[in-house]
């Protein structure tokens, strides 16, 4: 019997504040982040909503890092690794040579390539020499390993909306592998800047009003940013180190669609649901709370709530099924972090956040989305979905620690 | 259905000019563009109503998601009805 492995911190930042404490009260009470855009330059910008921190002082957070050095996503990703880091007793720069770290991010950092371009192209401002450090996508994972002196493997997973929760099923599978006991892992994604946010607009899957995920007239998803970390590790390398056991990760499913580049397919995300749930060692029926991917767009929705009617057939009346995007909006790379850190808390409150915003049933399918109000449930395991643009799915479950 | 009004209730200068931006930026042949002609038997795929919606938006200065209502559409006729009332509603002078 290999060693569990335990959860033993966790962090995020969301539009809803600073704190994994803040996003969950957010989700429980669905009281949503999603603001008005605060842009000096988006005359052009048709959608004027996003789930935007525009309110946070991150120079606050990182009294003695570079500015010119951390882009935005890495600093978010800094913020939600001290918080888990600090819950599970890691100090900075100890985390030593058996700790890798995962920080999946769709993008990177997309604000220093706009920075750059322009100022190359226009011939404005002083350019900044540490582009290049702060632009690749692995500037998260690489920040949160020096801070932390993570000294095992450290990269970033980058599946668009699938990064965060394959950065956690991949550090996952590199502990059960043997290869290290502990590691950091999670999703950061900042991405909204005018100009990256008008090439979702082209793309056309923003809603200009709102998220309304699984519901009669939704019209598409929010943009959101933020970063969510966990730290995950042995049973063994939890008890060594006196930390607490919040719960177990117990199942990680990824599949591909090989289909289509944007329309998600029912059939792989099918797979990837009964993946993580038998690598769980579970049942379908055992699971009691589902934080569906839950876009808010109408292919999305229609695919998804498909592939759970197969999974779960007829006890999908009897699982709580719900989508807090229109709470911390749609953060991409960070997004299955986040919301792990969601279906986490619903487990240990045994309460399943409401899905905001809903309007009625679809009748393309059926799915009680767990409307307004949040509703308690009894249950010892939870999943989160998160499924990408490229076809890319990943499941992953949480197991009450016991 | 009964809130969505058909393409023919819409105004037919508008119609026209919405069939002349779906021919043109969906690669219809002019005898192939008809009301209701089907979106999947004329080859109409997603990446062609993206580019549809850009030129609305370019045309209109209107911003119409590819999860509205126009989701469902299923003929031109369907499409014209669906974006004339996105239109109408975004620019009531139009």
């Amino acid at each position: 019997m290999p060693d569990r492995i335990a959860i033993t911190g966790m962090g995020a930042v969301t539009a809803v504040g600073v704190g994994a404490d803040a996003l969950w009260d957010a989700a429980r009470e669905g009281r949503s982040g999603v603001k008005a855009l605060k842009f000096p330059e988006h005359e052009r910008l048709r959608v004027k909503i996003a789930a935007h921190l525009f309110d946070i002082d991150i120079a606050k957070y990182h009294e003695r890092g570079n500015p010119l050095l951390l882009d935005r996503f890495s600093a978010l990703a800094l913020i939600a690794a001290n918080e888990a880091c600090k819950q599970a007793g890691i100090v900075p720069g100890a985390a030593g040579e058996r700790c890798g770290v995962i920080i999946g991010s769709g993008i990177g950092g997309i604000s220093a390539i706009e920075e750059g371009v322009r100022q190359y192209y226009m011939d404005c401002g002083r350019e900044n020499p540490m582009l290049v450090p702060r632009v690749m996508t692995n500037a998260a994972a690489s920040q949160v390993s020096i801070k932390y002196g993570a000294k095992g493997p450290s990269f970033c997973v980058s599946s668009a909306c699938s990064s965060g929760a394959q950065s956690i099923g991949l550090g996952m599978s590199l502990i059960r592998a043997g290869m290290i006991d502990c590691a950091i892992v999670g999703g950061a994604e900042a991405l909204i800047s005018p100009a990256t946010l008008r090439s979702w607009e082209l793309l056309r899957v923003l809603s200009p009003t709102a998220c309304r995920p699984f519901s009669a007239k939704r019209d598409g998803m929010v943009l959101g940013e933020g970063a969510a970390v966990l730290v995950i590790e042995t049973e063994r390398s939890a008890q060594r180190r006196g930390a607490p056991c919040i719960a177990e990760l117990a199942g990680y499913g990824s599949t591909s669609d090989a289909g289509d580049i944007l329309r998600p397919d029912p059939e792989g995300a099918r797979r990837s649901i009964e993946m993580a749930i038998a690598d769980a060692g579970l049942d379908a029926t055992e699971i009691g709370y589902v934080n569906a991917h839950g876009t808010g767009t109408v292919l999305n929705d229609v695919s998804e709530a498909k592939a759970l009617k197969v999974v779960f057939g007829a006890a999908l009346n009897r699982t709580a099924v719900s989508s807090t995007k229109p709470i911390h909006g749609h953060a991409l790379g960070a997004a299955g972090s986040i919301e792990l850190v969601v279906a986490l808390r619903s487990l240990l409150d045994q309460i399943a956040p409401p899905t905001i915003n809903w309007l009625g049933p679809d009748p393309a399918y059926e799915l009680d989305p767990v409307p307004h109000r949040a509703r308690p449930i009894e249950t010892d395991a939870v999943l989160s979905n998160s499924f990408a643009f490229g076809g890319i799915n990943a499941s992953l479950v949480v197991r009450r620690w016991s | 259905m009964s809130e969505k009004t058909s393409a023919t209730d819409a105004d037919p200068k508008l119609v026209g000019r919405l069939l002349a931006i779906i021919g043109k930026e969906g690669i219809i042949p002019p005898d192939k563009l008809q009301l209701d002609a089907g979106l999947d038997t004329l080859g109409v795929q997603s990446a062609d109503v993206i580019v549809i919606l850009l030129a609305i938006e370019e045309e209109f200065g209107v911003y119409i998601p590819v999860d509205s209502d126009l989701a469902e559409a299923k003929t031109i006729g369907d499409m014209v009805s669906a974006l004339a009332r996105h239109i109408s509603a975004a620019t009531p002078d139009q």
